[in-house]
């Protein structure tokens, strides 16, 4: 293919994208004169090389749309049909260039109905023009009255007829006519008014050659590294300053080799303003694009793998969110929907958001779907959270669409969306409000090739951590204020308001753990909106590494995002932040599946039991996590006290309770009891052997035989029995006035968190509240309704991602007696300030069991102390 | 004159060797093992200095090592080869090797002359050959009375079985 052809598709394409986005833009502000103006030289031009080239199809279309192009340039309306008509030839040189571009030359075919149609309606212009002169005096009173008709008549067909009769007055009334008129808007759809903006020379390169240069830059940077190494340890070398300046060089050099690769994301936004028009036709609905942050700029490659879900969201939010122009009107919205694309930079990632002011997601035709398709059982999708209710469109196969239109519905696309997505690192997320909209967020991480690390030490080994990642490094042990601590078998780190969980890096790479009580350090990283820790021996540096991908056999490791070489030679693996935050069982809202339903058996996760035999019959276990001590009681401790077995305990009598009657208390010399604390009651119970403390999941039954018993269960081929707490309890500390007061107190703990369920709730069953747990605000305010105002408190577990706080709160107030409601922190949502926090009456850490029983009982003693006085 | 015509008998004698479906082999020996690989798959032969381990990946695996400003996946052969493990790797030798665009370096005891077999010097593998050297081996070569297995690149260095 000749030079000269070659430059002319190159230059075409442009051309052609930049008049159909500029003719979209028109025909919303006729107005501008100067967009008509570029639209017509653009084509002009195309047909002037075309004819020159001898390209007679081409020049025939553009010919064609240049006659209505400058019907339009002389005041004439742009109806939807002109419009159209000048797209569909767009369209079709848009056509011809690719064919042209495949096969070096015009394909056969025939555009004489194209052509046809497009002199036809230029025709009638010319008609109406001249009809138009004859009554010209009446037309100076036209535009006054028709600027009053806009208030009752937007659609656009009707613009044909007056418009003709008032053809020059037509221009300036049109933005008040126009249905869709927001001139602050729609500029943007553009980017900028004139392309190639900024009067900036540009020259074309290719992709290879800026890959090529990339690749070098990328070599050099490892060189300068090895200098700066190499000369680090000499002091007065005559090398060290051209080396620094060498080194700054290499920076910027590098930086403007990235800056080159990077591309303004408008690029996505040039061909929305005419999707956005034709999924208003085609849908029939009014639909206004708003467009933001064009300039965020993102590697070239990761757009054109945006592009694509991009595109589709917005059909999406087209077709479903967005009602119909009556329909919006009857919910009091304005008649035009609005689709807002914006974009922006956070530290290391862009977040495309894509958002309506349509109807929100349809929670229950999404439950329906659920149902339907077989995922989960109602219970189950009870249990769900609202998040994963929504989650679940981007299955493969999942569309609540009645009906499948062209634009969406089969079910296809939101699946691809998140795979592509999450095929170059990113995320999809979505929140909805019903009846107000939804937003769709795409989160892509910029993958640098050349970036700074941090480089740690563990061991004899060192890794490299993405700096964009880490936010601060802390030391701990020894000297420093920070400690580290225990929390139900995993670790934490106070740090100021923050408890953040934290993991060694030796565990997260199964290398030996380090126990000697060495000064180490926990480097603080965000993962997407999770902040985690990572103990490490030492920070030994901090390098600009180049990252190189892991190669084909290792590349499963999700741990490590590539290698590098350091500045001294060595191989160092780069450690992926999310891949430790999924190891540390922090997994995103959106992957959280859901467990098999509750009502009847009670699973537990991995914790750890202490069994043991008591009497006969079976043997018996208990959570670890409630027992405080194991101690062996010689029998000359044991005291009777008011016909109980007593015990001094650190400075206290502490009942000692037989965990059951055959427990042989008083012939043995030791007996072995478990101390068990909850508030402040202290017991130890007695029992006739410890055989085993041990780490397992247990399905638990809970068929009740006896008072003791919460439930059995099976452990090694053997059948359990878990022991109730709280019926030790009570025989231990029989007050039958204070318990009154507080007993069967009924409580409501909104969570889903496996500590609320098997730890806090037995231990407000056991202090003797009447417990029960629901997941979330739905099916809590299905339960304080039914509950018939017996309810008095409800715990909402802050913790709870997307919790409803509102909702919970408004639940409480609408079963009447007013149940309270208190927030249960828990490790990372103390600091955050809750947008209903009013609504609460306290706010307590869940972990602090003693604070809860404290704070609960005296609210409940306060109740009933009241109502008690009432009653009397 | 005499010197030229002897030079060229040379070289034709070397030629008539070559010509024959002959290829070169690499003698490598693994503990009192020998082994076969072709010259054809080989780029270098280097003593490894360091080696990074990485965490969590297969056993034979040894780890990464820098081989000019290339990083390179070293894998043990005998681990590979289930026979017993050496003290450490420093110093060890290593053939680099490319495989699917994947740099590797494989880690032996020693590495011997080359030779050079053709067709006609394969015999078929034996049934009772250990199954794991069978799996990694492209055919058996009978030189005098050597018995002497070449090793297939494909198979060394496919980690997914």
């Amino acid at each position: 293919m000749d030079e000269l052809l070659r430059d002319f598709l190159v230059e075409t394409t442009e051309h052609i994208e930049g008049a159909e986005n500029q003719l979209v833009q028109f025909e919303r502000d006729p107005s501008d004169a100067s967009l008509i103006a570029s639209i017509f030289r653009l084509v002009h031009t195309i047909k002037g090389t075309s004819s020159f080239l001898g390209l007679n199809r081409l020049q025939d279309i553009a010919h064609g749309a240049e006659t209505l192009i400058s019907e339009l340039r002389d005041g004439a309306p742009p109806t939807e049909r002109t419009v159209s008509l000048i797209l569909a030839a767009i369209d079709r040189i848009k056509g011809l260039i690719e064919e042209i571009e495949e096969h070096g030359g015009e394909p056969e075919g025939d555009d004489s109905e194209l052509v046809g149609r497009i002199a036809e309606h230029a025709q009638s212009f010319s008609e109406e023009a001249q009809a138009a002169a004859a009554p010209a005096p009446a037309v100076e009173a036209q535009p006054a009255h028709d600027e009053h008709e806009s208030d009752h008549d937007d659609e656009d067909d009707d613009h044909e007829a007056p418009a003709a009769a008032a053809k020059p007055a037509k221009a300036p009334s049109q933005p008040q006519e126009s249905s869709s008129a927001k001139s602050g808007g729609q500029a943007n759809a553009g980017g900028k008014k004139a392309e190639g903006g900024n009067g900036q020379e540009t020259i074309r390169v290719t992709v290879d050659t800026i890959e090529r240069i990339m690749q070098l830059v990328s070599e050099l940077v490892l060189t300068r590294n090895q200098l700066l190494e190499l000369t680090r340890n000499r002091e007065e070398d005559a090398v060290k300053a051209p080396l620094q300046r060498l080194s700054t060089v290499t920076s910027d050099l590098q930086d403007a080799v990235m800056r080159a690769r990077m591309q303004p994301v408008g690029r996505l936004y040039s061909s929305l303003p005419r999707l956005i028009r034709e999924l208003s036709s085609e849908l029939g609905k009014k639909i206004d694009l708003i467009t933001e942050g064009a300039d965020t700029e993102l590697d070239r490659q990761l757009i054109d793998v945006i592009r694509d879900p991009m595109t589709h969201l917005i059909r999406n939010c087209a077709d479903h969110g967005i009602e119909r122009p009556d329909e919006r009107v009857a919910a009091g919205k304005p008649e035009t929907g609005t689709i807002r694309v914006s974009a922006s930079h956070e530290a290391g990632q862009i977040t495309i958001d894509i958002a309506d002011d349509g109807k929100g997601l349809d929670l229950d035709r999404i439950k329906a779907k659920i149902l339907a398709n077989g995922i989960a059982t109602e219970a189950g999708l009870a249990a769900m959270s609202t998040q994963e209710i929504y989650q679940q469109i981007f299955e493969p196969g999942f569309s609540t669409a009645a009906n499948i239109t062209n634009v969406s519905g089969r079910g296809v696309g939101m699946d691809v969306v998140k795979s592509n997505i999450e095929s170059i690192g990113g995320s999809v997320s979505l929140s909805s409000a019903p009846g107000a909209g939804s937003r769709f967020s795409l989160r892509i991480p910029l993958t640098l090739a050349i970036a700074p690390a941090l480089i740690v030490v563990v061991g004899d080994q060192r890794f490299a951590l993405p700096q964009h990642a880490v936010v601060e490094a802390v030391g701990i042990g020894g000297q420093s204020p920070h400690k580290i601590e225990k929390l139900q078998n995993s670790l934490v780190l106070k740090l100021r308001e923050q408890v953040i969980p934290v993991v060694t890096l030796r565990s997260v790479l199964g290398m030996e753990e380090d126990n000697s009580d060495r000064d180490t350090l926990v480097v603080i990283m965000r993962v997407g909106s999770q902040t985690i820790g990572v103990i490490v021996d030492d920070v030994a540096d901090v390098q600009e590494i180049v990252v190189k991908p892991l190669s084909a056999t290792i590349a499963h490791l999700s741990i490590f995002t590539g290698h590098t070489i350091l500045g001294d030679g060595s191989v160092v693996l780069i450690i992926d932040p999310a891949g430790v935050a999924v190891s540390l069982g922090i997994e995103k809202v959106a992957e959280r599946k859901q467990d098999a339903v509750r009502e009847v058996t009670q699973r537990s996760e991995t914790a750890r039991y202490v069994l043991f035999r008591a009497g006969g019959g079976a043997s018996k276990i208990l959570p670890l996590s409630l027992v405080g001590r194991i101690e062996s009681v010689e029998q000359d401790r044991i005291e009777d006290a008011n016909g109980q077995y007593v015990m001094q305990h650190q400075g206290r009598l502490m009942p000692l309770v037989p965990a059951s009657p055959a427990v042989d208390v008083t012939s043995r010399a030791v007996t072995p009891a478990l101390i068990i604390s909850i508030g402040a009651r202290t017991l130890g119970l007695l029992v006739d052997e410890i055989i085993d403390i041990f780490e397992g999941t247990l399905d638990i039954q809970l068929d009740n035989p006896s008072a003791d018993i919460i439930g059995t269960s099976v452990v090694k081929g053997h059948a359990v029995e878990l022991v109730d707490v709280a019926y030790y309890l009570q025989s231990a500390f029989p007050e039958p006035d204070r318990r009154s007061l507080t007993h069967g107190a009924r409580l409501l703990v909104v969570s889903r968190d496996k500590y609320a369920t098997d730890v806090l709730c037995p231990t407000l069953s056991a202090a003797g509240f009447n417990v029960s747990v629901r997941g979330d605000a739905q099916a809590a305010k299905l339960l304080l309704q039914e509950g018939g105002g017996e309810i008095q408190l409800v715990l909402a577990d802050l913790e709870e991602p997307g919790i409803n706080l509102k909702g919970i709160a408004d639940a409480c107030q609408a079963a009447g007696h007013g149940a309270r409601l208190i927030g249960l922190d828990g490790e990372t949502s103390g600091s955050r300030h809750h947008s209903a926090a009013h609504l609460m009456a306290d706010r307590i850490n869940k972990f602090d069991r003693n604070s809860i029983l404290h704070i609960l009982s005296g609210m409940t003693a306060a109740d009933d102390s009241q109502s008690l006085a009432l009653a009397s | 004159m005499q010197a030229q015509l002897e030079a060229q008998a040379v070289l034709d004698d070397a030629g008539a060797r070559v010509r024959t479906s002959a290829q070169s082999y690499f003698t490598i020996f693994v503990g009192s093992e020998i082994f076969g690989i072709s010259v054809q798959d080989t780029q270098t032969i280097f003593r490894v200095q360091k080696v990074t381990p990485i965490p969590h990946a297969p056993k034979d695996i040894v780890g990464l090592v820098n081989i000019r400003g290339k990083i390179v996946t070293a894998v043990s052969l005998r681990r590979r080869l289930r026979i017993e493990d050496v003290e450490n790797f420093e110093n060890a030798l290593a053939i680099g090797m490319e495989h699917k665009g994947e740099n590797f370096a494989l880690m032996v005891d020693q590495v011997g002359d080359v030779l050079s077999l053709d067709e006609s010097m394969k015999i078929p593998t034996p049934p009772h050959f250990d199954p794991i050297r069978a799996s990694l081996m492209s055919g058996l070569y009978r030189v005098n009375d050597l018995l002497i297995p070449v090793l297939g690149i494909g198979a060394v260095f496919d980690f997914t079985k």
